[in-house]
């Protein structure tokens, strides 16, 4: 009897040290990584902290957006035009929709076109580099007259023309700017996988039978994926931008309110001008979009100097 | 060098080719009837009703009738001629009312050029010679932030702070309306002084791509040995500045400079429908407004093509200064 509980306690306690161990290996890899983001993010400058902090509370805005906006951004919940007080704290504009309200759901709009035209242009582009990189000859020679095309359009005519043609919507305008994002990365990953492909190591790999596949996810992505990151960031804010302009002449989206677009409905009120409605109906969505651009900026130019020394110290 | 130019001649007269195939294209793979537009009807909620000779006739008018590939060789041959089309809403011949406006963008673009460049150029000096030193570096962090900011949202802050709020400058337009000078440099004086804004913004916007380019090519010649020469013999600092280092620092501003032309129409379209400019940005955004779709394309067409004459002009010139250029291109094909 006595025996059987020995037994017992023994497999218990194994059982007990075997979880100590993997709350331990958990704990110590939470660490590990948290000081791996600690470290990176340490190794930011001032400007680029200041540009995360900024960034990260835009990411918040927009994700929290029905809950921290008191108001509806669609419909009228107040009288028009008045200055911000509470509980409108940015004010209405000429409808009476609450601008605080309307700001956070633009933060939607923005993110959203930034992030997914960079991810398109970034993947597209990516592998379009990899597979010219990589084959070489006509296919690489007939791309890169390809991404030389695309690089010497002026990209916002091209915009407006397209959205004058097939209207404007959201969906077009993130394939608009993907199509005229993607050159760039394809460029760098080119010249990236050029320079890889001569390393003496992934020759040995390919000697030893190594399929373009084993190559692709083993060598070529882990190496290339840095460069690529920074510049989709890059991507990004171009595409912020972009689609705010296009908003501003009212050729955006109607039906999804983006900054540009609050930009654009206060330019166009007749007394705009006047008055005092400008010191906070433009300026809000104003100040939101330079605090947006200024920090995808910064933080993209500290990227740029962690990814490439050579780059940052110019 | 000679067969590395014609081989960019030949891709850029590629891309404006496939630009105005793009144009061709474009109204044709565009949804809905050309007949409903006509009818100033968007997408149909009253049809007008052709009569079928109504119908042939305009087909014949506009060649609709003929196939895809003879109507896209006529176009050609048309745009060969300068002939772009006619305005459906300013019932004039395109190509003569963009002629109109094209003067003025063309004048806030090379006024920009040419100021971003001079002040750029200029602190990018100060900045290298104080390398490290607090003028530099708070030069750096400014121009750093400066230079990431779009024109059209520094023309809005002009705009409202110096036109509106203190009324120092005029709200909009190129020229006082109505306005009968008595001299030729009261005219100057009215177009100095609307354009003063608009241009403002495009400087600033691309002062910082200008100052940061020449800081570094200045930094990299003034570690030159010769410079320290110079140095040693005593030259003035101006002296070393303008006559030794900025001469051989020049070469990558001069190539810039033409490609900030091309860079630049972009942000002149949004600048000029910020302060309501008469220049084909605004005209483009009129006519979009207006569904003037032989105007819109004219515009297009006019605007890439100047852009990529500015680009292969950067191409040439840059060729030309430098021949190291050429056989290395060379070397690399």
């Amino acid at each position: 009897m006595s025996k059987q509980s020995i037994q017992f306690d023994g497999i218990k306690d194994v059982s007990q040290f075997k979880l100590y161990e993997i709350i331990n290996k958990s704990l110590s890899l939470i660490q590990r990584a948290w000081k791996k983001t600690y470290g990176f993010i340490y190794s930011f400058s001032p400007s680029g902290k200041i540009g995360l902090v900024l960034l990260s509370l835009i990411f918040l805005m927009a994700l929290l957006a029905p809950w921290i906006s008191i108001h509806p951004h669609r419909v009228s919940s107040g009288p028009s035009l008045i200055p911000p007080a509470w509980p409108h704290i940015l004010g209405t504009d000429e409808l009476g929709i609450d601008l605080w309200a309307q700001i956070c759901f633009g933060a939607r709009v923005s993110l959203l076109v930034g992030i997914s035209t960079a991810l398109l242009a970034g993947f597209v582009g990516g592998a379009v580099g990899i597979v010219a990189g990589y084959i070489g000859g006509l296919v690489d020679k007939m791309i890169m007259r390809l991404v030389d095309i695309m690089i010497v359009l002026p990209d916002l005519p091209v915009m407006i023309v397209l959205a004058a043609f097939f209207g404007p919507s959201l969906f077009n305008i993130i394939l608009v700017l993907a199509l005229f994002s993607w050159a760039s990365p394809a460029r760098i990953v080119r010249s990236q996988v050029l320079m890889l492909k001569e390393q003496s190591y992934i020759k040995a790999a390919e000697i030893y039978g190594a399929s373009p596949w084993y190559l692709l996810w083993k060598h070529f992505l882990p190496e290339v994926f840095p460069l690529l990151a920074v510049n989709m960031i890059r991507l990004t804010g171009r595409a912020i931008v972009a689609e705010a302009g296009l908003s501003f002449l009212g050729l955006g989206d109607p039906t999804s309110k983006s900054w540009g677009l609050i930009i654009h409905h206060a330019t166009s009120f007749r007394g705009i001008y006047y008055t005092n409605f400008w010191k906070w109906w433009l300026f809000y969505p104003w100040l939101f979009l330079m605090l947006m651009v200024i920090s995808l900026a910064f933080i993209s130019r500290d990227l740029e100097r962690i990814a490439d020394p050579r780059l940052g110290k110019s | 060098m000679k067969g590395l130019r014609g081989a960019k001649l030949g891709e850029y007269l590629l891309t404006i080719l496939v630009v105005v195939t793009l144009n061709f294209l474009l109204p044709r793979a565009m949804p809905g009837d050309p007949f409903l537009f006509l009818s100033g009807e968007e997408a149909g909620d009253i049809i007008v009703p052709y009569s079928e000779e109504q119908r042939e006739q305009y087909l014949e008018f506009y060649g609709l009738n003929k196939p895809v590939v003879s109507q896209y060789f006529s176009y050609l041959s048309e745009l060969c001629r300068g002939n772009l089309g006619f305005s459906l809403y300013y019932n004039a011949p395109v190509s003569s009312i963009i002629l109109n406006r094209l003067v003025w963008t063309i004048f806030l673009v090379l006024a920009a050029v040419l100021f971003s460049t001079l002040i750029g150029v200029a602190l990018g000096c100060i900045s290298a010679w104080y390398r490290e030193k607090w003028v530099d570096k708070s030069l750096y962090t400014l121009m750093i932030t400066i230079s990431e900011i779009p024109a059209f949202l520094l023309g809005l802050v002009l705009l409202f702070t110096l036109a509106a709020g203190l009324g120092l400058f005029p709200l909009s337009g190129a020229m006082t309306h109505f306005a009968d000078y008595r001299h030729w440099w009261d005219k100057a004086y009215d177009i100095l002084h609307h354009a003063f804004l608009p241009v403002t913004a495009l400087v600033i916007a691309r002062l910082g791509g200008m100052y940061l380019l020449s800081r570094n090519s200045m930094t990299t010649v003034l570690a030159k040995d010769y410079i320290r020469t110079a140095q040693a013999k005593g030259l003035q600092k101006k002296r070393i500045i303008y006559r030794h280092a900025l001469k051989n620092a020049l070469l990558p501003i001069v190539t810039r400079i033409f490609l900030s032309i091309g860079g630049m129409v972009g942000g002149a379209i949004l600048v000029e429908n910020v302060f309501a400019y008469p220049g084909l940005g605004l005209l483009m955004r009129q006519s979009v407004m207006y569904h003037d779709y032989p105007l819109i394309q004219g515009i297009f067409l006019v605007v890439t093509i100047f852009v990529l004459i500015a680009n292969f002009t950067a191409d040439l010139v840059y060729g030309k200064l430098d021949p190291r250029v050429g056989q290395l291109g060379v070397a690399e094909k």
